[in-house]
């Protein structure tokens, strides 16, 4: 068991490592799009570190304890996701529900926090995240009911080892419309452009993070990085076929996040109820086709 | 051992002793009501597990009682929420006019509950019901409004008649009141008449979509301390008859072979699916904390009518555990609120902010009963609705997975609004003075606290009780795992413990890098980040009114919807009242003379 929870915490620091120098990366990346240099790959480990070392302040007790049980929910999270078939700390309770609920006590703990800090920005933006999630969540999980439906299973493990069995093809490609669903779901979960309504710098002074600073802010930034890495490996697993080995899960990792954030890159920003409405119409719409096609008619490629 | 007739005759005997002691001090009568509720739930908790209740009948004639675990299941949920309710009454009773009749109400309709679970005869059943119905219906109005009362007696009635109604169509067809073996030897047209009558009568109770419109009113106006027992357990009455109706009748009707369900189930999911959606979008809006609650319950009503619809083991254990687990959060909930509304006047949101600060205890009691009702681990909530999740997933039941999952999703929403407005942001000057709740108040929510917590993390010897009430329905038990402390979906896994487990892990390395890095300067909530204005007033730095506007704007034009029909209807109801004043009422003289010309010639009809 001790072995375990010490795997455990090994994925979930590699999910920090992993998602902070790709984070880097990808702002060189889109530097140079913008003919820009953009900083170095490891700017954002001076960032955090450089938070973590200084003197906040704090408004109460709700506000510090918001914080912990944000960042010790997405640790906790990140415990239970496997990176390769093997590289896993639970095998066999790697559940899809697990991820999508705990990460909730995570978002739980930030709002709370965020909210406790009496600043109406933060609420405005706790607000504009819990609505968003309102509206990516109900497609993407349409689309996992489909997923779990054909394997017959919820562990993330087996679905990655479903899709890797010969004659079956990821789910990007066997449900190509629920592909499209989970790709638009992962940008609202990642709160890229043009779904980024929540953070809003420019809007809202960054939403919920307004009024932090210092260590709490160094932490909500190591937990903000592990839950990238958590969604996005949810959406390797999911559709691109998990994971044979560590540096097919780096490549398809790299790829999946780099692709989202050049697309998020051309966009602007929608408003909070154009979100909601932009869900509620193509995406569902899209999801339940799929899942009536695959389901009712058995129609995969 | 303990006798079901004795422990509702000792209800009884204490309600009217409660009645005279509460004349002369209420405080005592408030006590005697603590230990008879303490009492009865002990006993029944106790010998129930056990299988030790007596059942024999000889002080009471004419009654009967049997033992059924679905039976004891709901009277020991139950029996626990009244008990917990019962330590408010101190703090309360003093408030109301007629204070020594609000704990003699109290107890009776315990007595009726006990009696409505345990009995074997249908018009047994029908008698303990109208007594629920009556007694409540006189504690309702002690609240904010007595117009609350009508409605909830409207819809009650309506529930309770239409019960009867099914309960004669039984009694023609099969010649007995027998609860057991009456409904399943039903068979054809008389099936489909008590299938509808009997779920319009659990509909009704539950709250649950198109008969939803009581439940707010009644939550939302009764007595703060009686509204954790409306939503936390008498609304489980309909459950109770739901599940009668649902699993017990087989009414003729074709299977749909792709999600291998008969069409009658699968429109009551639908039914419970939009119950989902509607509590939830109303939830959202609501700016009263104990309205929004009620909304929930409809919602979570929802849930138990779609799991109960699936006719699938594994949807049945996370229906009855979803009971219990909404049970324990609503009225953790609600007695949350209640306490808050006690030291401060008020239960609008809008007129709240920054409690916490005053009542810590309280916001932790509130934050653990939201968790679990939104169903997010280490609680309760989730395992229901994994269970259940995993039964609609097995099935492949698009559409009711669209409403399961948004619902889901949704209480996020609504369950963080208080949460905010409420006990977070600035705190009003007005509430600087007010005190955490009194002890003996705490102690009820503390309990319900850590069972919260516990239902979320060692389920199984619930389960395993679960278990025997899915094997006394006929259906195949669910797999658990004792001693791994496994729970086997059709799917998956899960194993709660360790869920809970590696989050108390994530908390404490995240307790230590906190507590290892520099400490923080504390400052006042009024210093914060303002866009260069300079903002003095503590309530416009407070963000609660209309929070999820945005959300809103999108169907608020819908919301009325549901209102508007039941107000039509009951302006067709008046104007057909009318009608039959003006007909046999009337102080007209041509209505007279058009009387006796009609009887003349009815009278006359053979002669001429």
């Amino acid at each position: 068991m001790l072995l375990n929870i010490l795997i455990g915490l090994g994925v979930a620091f590699f999910g920090f490592v992993l998602q902070t120098s790709i984070g880097g990366i990808n702002r060189k990346i889109v530097g140079r799009l913008q003919k820009r240099y953009g900083p170095k790959w490891y700017q954002e480990f001076l960032d955090i570190f450089k938070l973590l070392s200084k003197r906040a302040t704090s408004h109460g007790w709700i506000f510090d304890f918001g914080v912990i049980m944000a960042l010790g929910g997405i640790i906790a999270t990140a415990m239970f996701m496997p990176i390769t078939n093997n590289i896993v700390a639970f095998a066999g309770y790697d559940n899809f529900f697990i991820f999508v609920y705990l990460i909730a006590v995570g978002m739980l703990g930030m709002a709370m926090s965020a909210s406790g800090s009496g600043n109406p920005f933060a609420s405005i933006g706790v607000m504009r995240a819990l609505t968003t999630m309102l509206a990516y969540e109900v497609p993407f999980m349409i689309i996992v009911l489909t997923i779990i439906k054909l394997t017959g299973f919820s562990s993330l493990t087996e679905i990655g080892l479903f899709q890797q069995a010969s004659g079956n093809n990821w789910f990007l490609i066997a449900l190509p419309l629920g592909g499209i669903v989970g790709i638009l779901s992962l940008m609202g979960m990642l709160g890229k452009k043009p779904f980024e309504t929540y953070i809003a710098p420019a809007e809202i002074a960054s939403g919920p993070m307004v009024e932090y600073g210092g260590k709490q802010l160094g932490m909500l930034f190591i937990m903000h990085e592990i839950t990238v890495f958590i969604e996005v490996s949810l959406f390797v697993h999911l559709f691109l076929g998990g994971a044979e080995n560590i540096f097919i899960f780096l490549i398809k990792y790299f790829l999946t996040y780099t692709t989202l954030n050049l697309i998020s890159n051309v966009n602007g920003r929608l408003k909070i109820d154009q979100v909601v409405k932009f869900y509620y119409k193509w995406p569902l719409l899209m999801a339940v086709t799929q899942a009536i096609i695959a389901i009712y008619f058995g129609w995969v490629i | 051992m303990a006798s079901i007739e004795i422990l509702i005759l000792i209800l009884v005997a204490s309600s009217i002793v409660s009645y005279f002691l509460t004349k002369f001090n209420s405080f005592a009568g408030s006590v005697l009501t603590i230990f008879s509720t303490m009492f009865v739930f002990v006993s029944l908790a106790y010998y129930g597990f056990n299988d030790a209740l007596v059942t024999t009948v000889n002080l009471l004639p004419g009654f009967t009682f049997e033992f059924t675990y679905l039976g004891a299941y709901f009277a020991i949920i139950v029996a626990f929420v009244y008990s917990m309710v019962s330590f408010f009454h101190p703090y309360f009773v003093d408030h109301y006019k007629y204070k020594n009749a609000y704990n003699m109400l109290f107890l009776l309709s315990l007595a009726g509950v006990l009696g409505a679970f345990f009995t074997d005869s249908f018009l047994q059943l029908f008698f303990f019901f109208e007594l629920i119905v009556w007694t409540t219906m006189f504690l309702i109005p002690l609240g904010k409004s007595k117009s609350a009362a009508v409605s909830y007696f409207g819809f009650s009635a309506a529930g309770s008649f239409a019960m009867l109604f099914g309960i004669l169509v039984m009694f023609r067809e099969v010649g007995s009141f027998d609860i057991t073996a009456g409904l399943a030897s039903l068979s054809g047209t008389n099936a489909v008449l008590v299938f509808v009558s009997f779920l319009i009568a659990g509909f009704a109770k539950l709250g649950v979509f198109p008969l939803h419109i009581w439940l707010p009113i009644a939550h939302g106006n009764a007595p703060h301390p009686f509204s954790p027992v409306l939503s936390g357990a008498l609304v489980k009455l309909g459950a109770f008859v739901a599940v009668l109706a649902l699993i017990r009748i087989s009414p003729a009707s074709t299977v749909i072979t792709a999600i291998s369900l008969p069409y009658a189930h699968y429109i009551i999911a639908l039914l419970g699916a939009v119950s989902i959606v509607f509590g939830t979008l109303m939830a959202i809006r609501e700016d009263d904390a104990k309205k929004l609650l009620a909304y929930s319950s409809m919602s979570h009503g929802g849930y138990i009518i779609v799991a109960f619809s699936l006719l699938d083991s594994v949807a049945f254990a996370g229906g009855f555990y979803h009971i219990l687990a909404h049970a324990l959060a609503s009225a953790g909930a609600f007695m949350a609120i209640a306490a808050v509304a006690r030291q401060t006047g008020t239960t609008k949101m809008s007129e709240m902010g920054g409690i916490i600060h005053k009542m810590p205890i309280t916001y932790i009691v509130y934050l653990v009963a939201i968790i679990s009702m939104a169903g997010i681990p280490p609680m309760g909530g989730f395992i229901s609705k994994w269970l259940i999740f995993q039964a609609v997933i097995d099935k492949g039941l698009i559409f009711i997975a669209i409403a399961v999952f948004f619902g889901s999703i949704g209480s996020f929403l609504y369950v963080f609004r208080p949460l905010a407005a409420l006990f977070l942001g600035q705190e009003f000057p007005q509430f600087k003075k007010i005190k955490e709740a009194p002890i003996l108040m705490l102690i009820p929510m503390i309990i319900i606290t850590l069972l919260n917590i516990y239902t979320g993390v060692l389920p199984n010897g619930i389960l395993g009780f679960i278990n025997k009430i899915i094997i006394e329905l006929g259906f195949a038990p669910l797999i658990i795992n004792s001693p791994a402390l496994t729970i086997s979906g059709n799917n998956g896994l899960l194993f709660p413990a360790l869920i809970a487990g590696v989050f108390g892990f994530g908390v404490v390395v995240a307790f230590v890098i906190f507590i290892l890095l520099k400490k923080s300067r504390q400052v006042g909530l009024m210093d914060t980040y303002t866009a260069a204005n300079f903002i003095h007033t503590e309530e416009l730095l407070h963000y609660s009114v209309d929070f999820y506007a945005p959300l809103e704007r999108l169907y608020e034009k819908y919301t009325t919807k549901m209102t508007d029909f039941y107000d039509g209807l009951a302006n067709k109801v008046k104007e057909l009242g009318k009608l039959a004043k003006y007909l046999f009422m009337s102080k007209y003289v041509e209505v007279a003379i058009f009387w006796i010309v009609a009887i003349l010639a009815f009278l006359l009809w053979g002669e001429l």
